[in-house]
């Protein structure tokens, strides 16, 4: 048996400028249109007066075909070439633009309809912004009613620079611009004489070659992206509990372990298990799994599993960029619900320019989701990064997470009515005074790694080439004033913070600043580089394989995690986390202390950054070189 | 790699978890034929073999004999629960095909299938209506609510992005829950055949080359010319046909939009 692959598409415009009679005219052609459907509509049109209208194959309601308007959104089948397409019709009317979103968030690509005759209308455009945020990037545009504007190729060509430039502006790809007459069926297989200018694919090859089958996207994306499940029930129909759900992104096999977020918790999957039962040794993304567990631990509908070195990230509050999709303008006094993955949590909108517009069916904002509890998701079109927003019974929005709040990165700020003082002396200043730059240099890595020791070395050598620097070590601050800071992942984050604040201020002064901390989560680390400034943060990663550390064990911290006297020791039963894309990587196991520093003089000195000009003597620059 | 099939069986059995987490006392609409069969599978592959919720049948009594004795010796061989629905009222004033198509189904189905939600206090049912079925099935949602009265607002349906359903229940609604919508008719023979399901016999050629492609009440369903005897055989003609599978059902073609009107009141 052949089972064919499915791609998905959804064809948006603007209304009347032909999306159903195209879809129709495919249906009809390639889509196995049952006699008695083609009979039923020929007499339908009949008895109307009019043209046998292929839309009227999706347009079933008696309104729609009345009023010959798309009501709500229809899916076909149909097959070309040994190829199997999933076509989405949507309704192009503003009314019924939560129809048009319903269909176009099942699909992969968009086929953006276009009347060559009238040109790029308002909803050609809306259409294009919406299929962007529900993350259908790909398009590939149609130029229809070539038959009515006489096949002309200049007309042809202005149409489709415009509608390029409007695609690139929002970041998505146009994979072609194909003229065509979907009524006469002109350029959909074939070209056709008042077409022979266009030197292009038509319609249906050019789908088949740009758009690649889902599958093999699917084995690609999953092989690439970290796991996300997204845990819908426990089902204890016998003594033991299956953890249900779906994995939204990346695989999972037996024996991972696996960490649930918010909760924390963590196990190991024992089986994936199956009905009728087989032994299951990989799922997918797009799967719908029951997991047996080693620990039989409580987690509710909500979590999302992942593996513990790529957690989901966690927050009350997080940006987005949403589209309004009700008659009824947003509220922002209400409460609304907000669902990402299977959580659900009441929440309130702010707009994140903090100028509460009037946002009706079918605009745009950027705002600011306050959830009553912390949630988790993921950002970059992956994983767990779509939401919507929902009132009880409708939804009334949807979007995607953008960059963190910077509210998240002040802490949960008890204190009110405070006013930020300004007007102190400025960082230039300082450094004007002390005659080189602050930076700072941001160490991440295992207990053991060696970065207290790196930090020592650079500090010295940073401070005989004269300049004005300061260690921030982990364990020192941990001793001061973090000394009320545990190891849970709360505790890390505010740890973390309030090094990320010191150094700020440091920075102010003109320091170069070293941190050297565990810091072993991604996400705490990207709100350390919110509050520094990127332009001023340099994560170096401090590697060293966990048996090295474990041999160094300098603090003997290993034997007693080992022993069960810690709990919460990063890299053990803890996560760690290590950075993607580090500014420096230094493997401590084979490089000496020596050239670890070297590496990191260069990069300074590659960053514009010189020691003073008054200490530069004989041992200064040697001090610099590196 | 994910083949087809297996990412719509994946697709439904998320959609029936849903269901079940989220609606009060969830039953499934079992009319015997391919597709709710097909239902009941995927129902125990989302339980590891257990069917945790009733299973509801609505008999007209003009439904073809074979298909309650078949149905009697399912359910006890899986036992299973089953509740059963009938307009006992509407029978008794003689009610029947011969008092106009739309009149019987909308006493004998919809009406039974109401009273029987009410009566048992169900919250929701698992339908196995798929698009490809008709022009108005094509434009359901996954979630469907209605009201007591079963009508269904086509005109003005929620929003329902990815795999975000709406399952909240308001008072007096019930949820239409359709996990099969979908697949086609050939997607449901071709899982049969993988699956090798157990289904109904009148689905296969007898002896005077006629089967039936869709099962209803015998007054108004006709047998197609066929010489399919077995479920390879039936999905080779459905890959090649250019028949419509409900063409052998009187009340879709009873009028124009029959489909719509029935389904707007309830219909399933």
């Amino acid at each position: 048996m052949t089972q064919h692959e499915q791609r998905k598409i959804v064809i948006v415009g603007h209304v009347d400028h032909g999306k159903s009679t195209l879809l129709g005219r495919l249906l009809m052609d390639f889509g196995k249109v049952p006699q008695q459907t083609i009979e039923k509509v020929r007499k339908v049109c009949e008895s109307r007066g009019v043209q046998l209208e292929p839309a009227f194959f999706l347009d079933a309601f008696q309104e729609e075909q009345e009023q010959g308007i798309s009501i709500d959104t229809t899916r076909v089948n149909f097959e070309f070439d040994g190829h199997r397409f999933l076509l989405i019709d949507a309704p192009g009317h503003l009314e019924f633009l939560k129809n048009m979103t319903s269909g176009a968030s099942g699909a992969e690509t968009g086929i953006l309809v276009i009347d060559g005759h009238e040109g790029i209308g308002s909803q050609t455009l809306r259409h294009l912004k919406i299929l962007g945020i529900l993350g259908v990037g790909k398009v590939v545009v149609v130029v229809n009613k070539m038959d009515k504007s006489g096949y002309k190729q200049a007309r042809f060509e202005e149409v489709a620079a415009e509608i390029r430039a409007h695609v690139e502006r929002e970041g998505q790809t146009c994979l072609a611009v194909v003229p065509i007459s979907a009524l006469k069926g002109e350029n959909l297989t074939s070209t056709c004489e008042g077409l022979s200018w266009y030197t292009g694919l038509p319609l249906l090859p050019q789908l088949v070659a740009s758009t690649s089958a889902v599958s093999v996207d699917m084995a690609e994306a999953a092989a690439a992206e970290p796991l996300r499940m997204v845990l819908q029930d426990v089902y204890r129909f016998t003594d033991e509990r299956f953890y249900a759900g779906r994995i939204v992104s990346g695989s999972i096999t037996p024996g991972a372990r696996v960490f649930f977020s918010p909760s924390g918790k963590v196990s190991t999957v024992e089986a994936i298990e199956t009905f009728p039962p087989r032994d299951m040794q990989l799922a997918v993304k797009g799967d719908s799994v029951a997991l047996r567990l080693k620990d039989q631990i409580f987690v509710e509908r909500g979590e999302v599993v992942s593996l513990p070195e790529q957690t989901p990230e966690v927050n009350n509050e997080l940006q987005a960029k949403l589209i309004w999709l009700n008659s009824e303008p947003l509220d922002w006094a209400n409460e609304y619900l907000l669902k990402v993955g299977t959580q659900e949590v009441s929440c309130r909108l702010e707009p994140s320019n903090m100028v509460f517009q009037q946002v009706g069916n079918g605009d745009f904002v950027d705002v600011v989701i306050k959830a009553q509890k912390p949630i988790c998701f993921d950002r970059n079109g992956f994983g767990v990064d779509k939401f919507v927003i929902c009132t009880t019974y409708e939804t009334v929005a949807c979007g995607s997470i953008m960059a963190l709040t910077t509210a998240a990165s002040q802490g949960s700020q008890k204190s009110k009515n405070i006013v930020v003082e300004s007007g102190f002396v400025k960082r230039e200043e300082h450094e004007n005074r002390h005659g080189h730059k602050g930076t700072v240099l941001w160490m991440t890595g295992l207990s053991g790694a060696g970065k207290s020791t790196l930090a020592k070395a650079l500090e010295r050598r940073l401070f005989a080439a004269g300049f004005r620097v300061q260690v921030l070590d982990g364990d020192n601050l941990r001793s001061g004033i973090c000394a009320d800071l545990g190891f849970e992942p709360e505790d890390r984050a505010e740890n973390i913070r309030r090094v990320a604040h010191l150094s700020k201020l440091l920075l102010n002064t003109g320091t170069v600043v070293i941190s050297a901390c565990i810091s072993p989560y991604e996400k705490d680390r990207r709100i350390a580089r919110e509050i520094i400034g990127a332009e001023d943060f340099h994560e170096l990663f401090i590697f060293c394989p966990i048996e090295v550390c474990q041999s160094r064990d300098p603090k003997g911290l290993y034997k007693k995690a080992s022993g069960g006297q810690i709990s919460d020791f990063s890299g053990l039963n803890a996560p760690y986390q290590p950075p993607a894309n580090p500014k420096l990587r230094l493997d401590s196991s084979t490089m000496s202390i020596e050239s670890e520093v070297d590496s990191i003089i260069a990069m300074l000195q590659a960053e514009g950054i010189k020691p003073p000009v008054s200490a530069v003597g004989a041992r200064g620059e040697l001090a610099w070189k590196p | 790699m994910t083949d087809y099939l297996t990412r719509l069986e994946h697709e439904s059995v998320f959609i029936i978890r849903e269901a079940y987490k989220k609606v009060r006392n969830l039953a499934l609409l079992w009319s015997m034929g391919k597709d709710s069969t097909v239902l009941l599978h995927l129902v125990r592959k989302a339980f590891l073999g257990h069917v945790p919720i009733p299973l509801v049948h609505i008999d007209t009594s003009y439904k073809i004999p074979e298909m309650i004795t078949w149905r009697d010796q399912y359910v006890k061989d899986h036992g299973l629960r089953l509740i059963v629905g009938q307009n006992k009222t509407a029978l008794a004033d003689g009610m029947g095909p011969d008092k106009g198509r739309l009149v019987c189904c909308g006493a004998l189905k919809t009406q039974a299938l109401l009273d029987t939600i009410k009566d048992n206090n169900i919250g929701g049912l698992l339908l196995g209506i798929r698009r490809d079925e008709e022009g108005s099935r094509a434009k359901e949602r996954v979630v469907s609510p209605r009201p007591e009265d079963g009508t269904w607002t086509y005109k003005d349906q929620v929003a329902e992005i990815w795999n975000h359903y709406n399952l909240h229940l308001p008072e007096n609604v019930h949820m239409r829950v359709h996990p099969l919508l979908s697949w086609t008719e050939l997607d449901v023979w071709e899982y049969i055949e993988r699956e090798k399901l157990d289904i109904m016999p009148l689905y296969f050629s007898n002896a005077d080359g006629q089967r039936y492609r869709s099962l209803g009440c015998w007054p108004c369903t006709g047998t197609i010319d066929s010489c399919a005897s077995t479920i390879e055989s039936i999905v080779d003609e459905i890959r090649t046909t250019k028949t419509s599978e409900r063409a052998g059902r009187a009340q879709d073609n009873a009028d124009t939009y029959a489909m719509q009107k029935l389904r707007s009141q309830g219909y399933m």
